[in-house]
C-alpha cells in the first residue's frame, strides 16, 4: 500500500540576476528562488490496485514518484510505502519496490542483458533456483530470448524497456512505480508491455502507480486515475466518474445533404457543421440525463433529412485535454 | 535469503539483506565492473601495449640517466630501474584512464537507481571501482613479465622486505581507491569530473612517486609530498621493496599508511553523506 499525506517538495535554485554582468552577478548572488514542485499532495493506492497518475509535463508527477521511491526527501508531509517511510529506510524500502523510469535505464549498458539480471539477483539476495525460475517466466512472457546475450546499449528502445521492466520485477516487489514505461514505443511494443503489467498485477497482486502520456495505457490498465497539475491534485477517482464529471454530454454526428441555417432541434444542440464530400456533417450535443439517446436521435431525424448517423462518447483523452487546458487558462 | 513473494502480502518488519548476501552482492558488483573492462577489445589491447611500452621506456630512460655511474644521490642504478619499472606497473592499476562508474551514472541519472538498492551506494561504488582497477591487472602482469624478461627487475631487498611490501602495496591500493572515489564524488556538485580527474591523475602520478622517486626531488619538495597521502600509494611500498634492511623505518611507514587509510575513509564517508544528501534534497 502506498500512502502520502500532505506531501510537499520545494526546490530552491539561485536567482538569475538581470542586467549588466548578469552572469557574474548571478554566480555571486546568494538569493534563492523557491519553487513548489509538489504542493500538498495526498493520495493512497491500495494493495493490488493500478492507479494512473496523470498530468501535463512539469506537473510534479516524477517528483512525487521520486519521493515515494525514497530518492527524494520531502520538504514536508508524510509518505509510507508498505509500512516503511522510504527516505528514512531506503534499504528496507528497496526490497519492497520496483521502478521503471522510461527515460533512463537501470541496466548496465556495456554488458549483455543477462548480466544485468544476474547482478540484480545478487543485489537483492535472490535464491538461485527462485531467480532462474522467475527469469525463465519473464523471458518467456516478454519474448526476450533472442536478445538476452546482446549488450544493453545495442538493444532497441522496446527491447531495453522490456529489460528494465524485468529488472524491476525480478525480486517480485509488492509495489511497482512505472514512470512513462511506454514512452517512444511502437504500438506492438506498447501492447506487449501493457499486457505484461496487467498479468503481473493479476498473478502477483502487485500494486502499480503508473504515469504516462498515452491515455490508452490508462484505459487498458487503470481502474482509477489521479490527475495533478502545478503540483496539486485536480482529480482522484475512477475513470467513468471522470468522464461524467468533466464531459457529461454525448455527441451525435449526422450526414445530411443540406443543413438549414436556422435549424432548431429541441433538446440536442447543434454545435457545428462541416462539409464532407458533397454532404455536410452536423454535430449535435446532448446531456443523457436530460434527454435519452433514442429521443434525441428521433428529434434530429424528424427535423433533418439525414443519410447516416453516428453517436460518440467523448473519450478520456478529450476529457483530460479539457482539464489540462482549463489549468492553462487559469494560469 | 529469499524474499517473501506470496500474494496477500502483509506488512511485516523491514527485511534487509543479510551479511552473507550483502558480501555476495558487493562481489557481484566488482565482478560486473571487471567484465565491463574487457568488453572493448581495443581498449584492453591499448592498456596492455601502453603499460608494456611504459615499462620499456622508463627502463631505457633511467639506464641512460645513470649512464656509466652506478649511484646517483645515494641511490643504486639497479634500485632506481627496479623502482621505475614497478612504479609504471603499479600506476597502470592505481591510476586508470577509464574512470567512469560514478561519473557515467551521474550523467545519465542512473545514480537514482543506486540510491534505491538494498545495498548502500558506497560499497557498491567502491566495489565497482576496485573491480575496474583489478581488470588492469592482466595488462600490468604482462608489462611486469616484459620487465622481468629484459632483466630490469631485481628481487626485493630481502625476504622480509618482500613480505612488508606485499602488505604495504595493499594499503597503497586501498588509499588509491578511496582517493579516486573522492574525486568521482566531485561530480555530485559539478556534474562534470573528467577535467578534475585528468588534473588529479597528473598530480598524483607525480606526487605519488610513480614517475620520479621522491629520493631525487629537492628536500623541501619531497618533505612536503611525504606529508600528503599520495606518496603512500606508490613511493612508500617501493621504498620498502628495495630496502635491503627493513626495520623500524618500515614499521613507521606502514603505520603512516594505516593512518591515512583511516583518515581518508572518514573524509570519504563525510563527503559521501553530503553527496547523497545533496542528491536526495536537490534531486541531483
Amino acid at each position: 500500500m502506498i500512502r502520502a499525506e500532505n506531501l510537499v517538495k520545494e526546490f530552491s535554485r539561485p536567482r538569475r540576476v538581470e542586467g549588466r554582468f548578469s552572469g557574474v552577478r548571478s554566480f555571486l548572488s546568494t538569493q534563492k528562488v523557491v519553487s513548489r514542485a509538489v504542493d500538498d499532495v495526498s493520495l493512497q493506492v491500495d494493495d493490488g490496485e493500478i492507479v494512473g497518475y496523470l498530468g501535463p509535463n512539469g506537473a510534479g508527477k516524477s517528483t512525487t514518484i521520486k519521493m515515494l521511491t525514497g530518492i527524494l526527501v520531502p520538504t514536508s508531509g508524510h509518505v509510507e510505502v508498505e509500512g516503511i517511510v522510504p527516505w528514512q529506510d531506503r534499504r528496507a524500502n528497496a526490497l519492497n519496490i520496483g521502478a521503471v523510469f522510461g527515460q533512463r535505464t537501470q541496466l548496465w549498458t556495456d554488458l549483455p542483458l543477462r548480466e544485468s539480471f544476474e547482478l540484480i539477483s545478487r543485489l537483492y539476495g535472490l535464491d538461485r533456483a527462485d531467480y532462474r525460475r522467475s527469469l525463465d517466466v519473464f523471458v518467456d512472457l516478454l519474448d526476450m530470448g533472442p536478445f538476452m546475450d546482446t549488450a544493453v546499449r545495442a538493444l532497441s528502445l522496446g527491447q531495453r524497456m522490456r529489460g528494465d521492466l524485468v529488472a524491476a520485477m525480478l525480486y517480485r516487489p509488492p509495489v511497482l512505480y512505472l514512470d512513462e514505461p511506454t514512452v517512444g514505443l511502437d504500438v506492438v511494443a506498447k501492447v506487449r508491455i501493457r499486457e505484461f503489467i496487467a498479468e503481473q498485477n493479476r498473478s502477483e497482486g502487485t500494486t502499480v502507480l503508473l504515469t504516462t502520456h498515452d491515455i490508452a495505457d490508462i484505459e487498458h490498465l487503470a481502474q482509477r486515475v489521479v490527475i495533478i497539475d502545478e503540483g496539486r491534485i485536480l482529480y482522484d477517482g475512477d475513470l467513468e466518474a471522470l468522464r461524467s464529471r468533466y464531459a457529461p454530454y454525448r455527441e451525435i454526428v449526422v450526414r445530411a445533404p443540406l443543413v438549414p441555417e436556422d435549424l432548431h432541434v429541441d433538446g440536442p444542440d447543434l454545435v457545428g457543421t462541416r462539409p464532407d464530400g458533397d454532404d455536410l456533417l452536423a454535430t449535435f450535443r446532448f446531456d443523457p440525463e436530460v434527454i435519452a439517446a433514442p429521443a434525441a436521435i428521433h428529434r434530429i431525424t424528424t427535423a433533418l433529412e439525414v443519410t447516416d448517423i453516428t453517436s460518440r462518447e467523448p473519450g478520456v483523452e478529450d476529457v483530460i485535454r479539457q482539464i489540462y487546458l482549463d489549468g492553462e487558462a487559469r494560469r | 535469503m529469499s524474499i517473501a513473494t506470496a500474494p496477500g502480502r502483509t506488512v511485516s518488519a523491514p527485511v534487509r539483506l543479510g551479511a552473507a548476501a550483502g558480501s555476495r552482492a558487493v562481489l557481484a558488483c566488482a565482478g560486473q565492473a571487471w567484465r565491463a573492462q574487457f568488453v572493448f577489445r581495443a581498449a584492453t589491447w591499448s592498456g596492455i601495449i601502453g603499460a608494456t611500452l611504459q615499462v620499456v621506456l622508463v627502463m631505457l630512460v633511467w639506464a641512460a640517466v645513470y649512464g656509466a655511474r652506478t649511484e646517483v644521490a645515494g641511490v643504486d642504478q639497479r634500485d632506481a630501474i627496479t623502482y621505475a619499472v614497478l612504479g609504471a606497473v603499479i600506476a597502470a592499476v592505481f591510476q586508470p584512464f577509464v574512470y567512469d562508474t560514478l561519473y557515467g551514472r551521474l550523467r545519465t541519472g542512473a545514480i537514482a537507481f543506486d540510491v534505491m538498492r538494498p545495498l548502500s551506494a558506497v560499497p557498491m561504488t567502491l566495489a565497482q571501482q576496485a573491480g575496474a582497477a583489478a581488470a588492469q591487472l592482466p595488462a600490468a602482469g604482462i608489462a611486469l613479465g616484459v620487465g622481468l624478461l629484459l632483466g630490469a627487475l631485481d628481487a626485493p631487498g630481502s625476504l622480509l622486505s618482500g613480505l612488508a611490501f606485499s602488505l604495504s602495496i595493499l594499503l597503497g591500493f586501498t588509499i588509491a581507491q578511496i582517493l579516486n572515489s573522492m574525486i568521482g564524488l566531485v561530480g555530485f556538485w559539478t556534474l562534470e569530473v573528467s577535467g578534475a580527474f585528468h588534473i588529479y591523475r597528473m598530480f598524483v602520478q607525480f606526487s605519488s612517486g610513480a614517475l620520479i622517486p621522491l629520493w631525487f626531488m629537492p628536500a623541501w619538495l619531497s618533505g612536503g609530498l611525504s606529508f600528503l597521502p599520495f606518496s603512500s600509494q606508490v613511493f612508500v611500498p617501493l621504498t620498502i621493496y628495495v630496502d635491503p634492511a627493513p626495520g623500524t623505518q618500515t614499521l613507521v611507514a606502514i603505520g603512516v599508511q594505516l593512518l591515512w587509510v583511516l583518515i581518508l575513509a572518514v573524509l570519504a564517508a563525510v563527503l559521501w553523506r553530503r553527496a547523497i544528501r545533496r542528491l536526495v534534497i536537490f534531486g541531483g
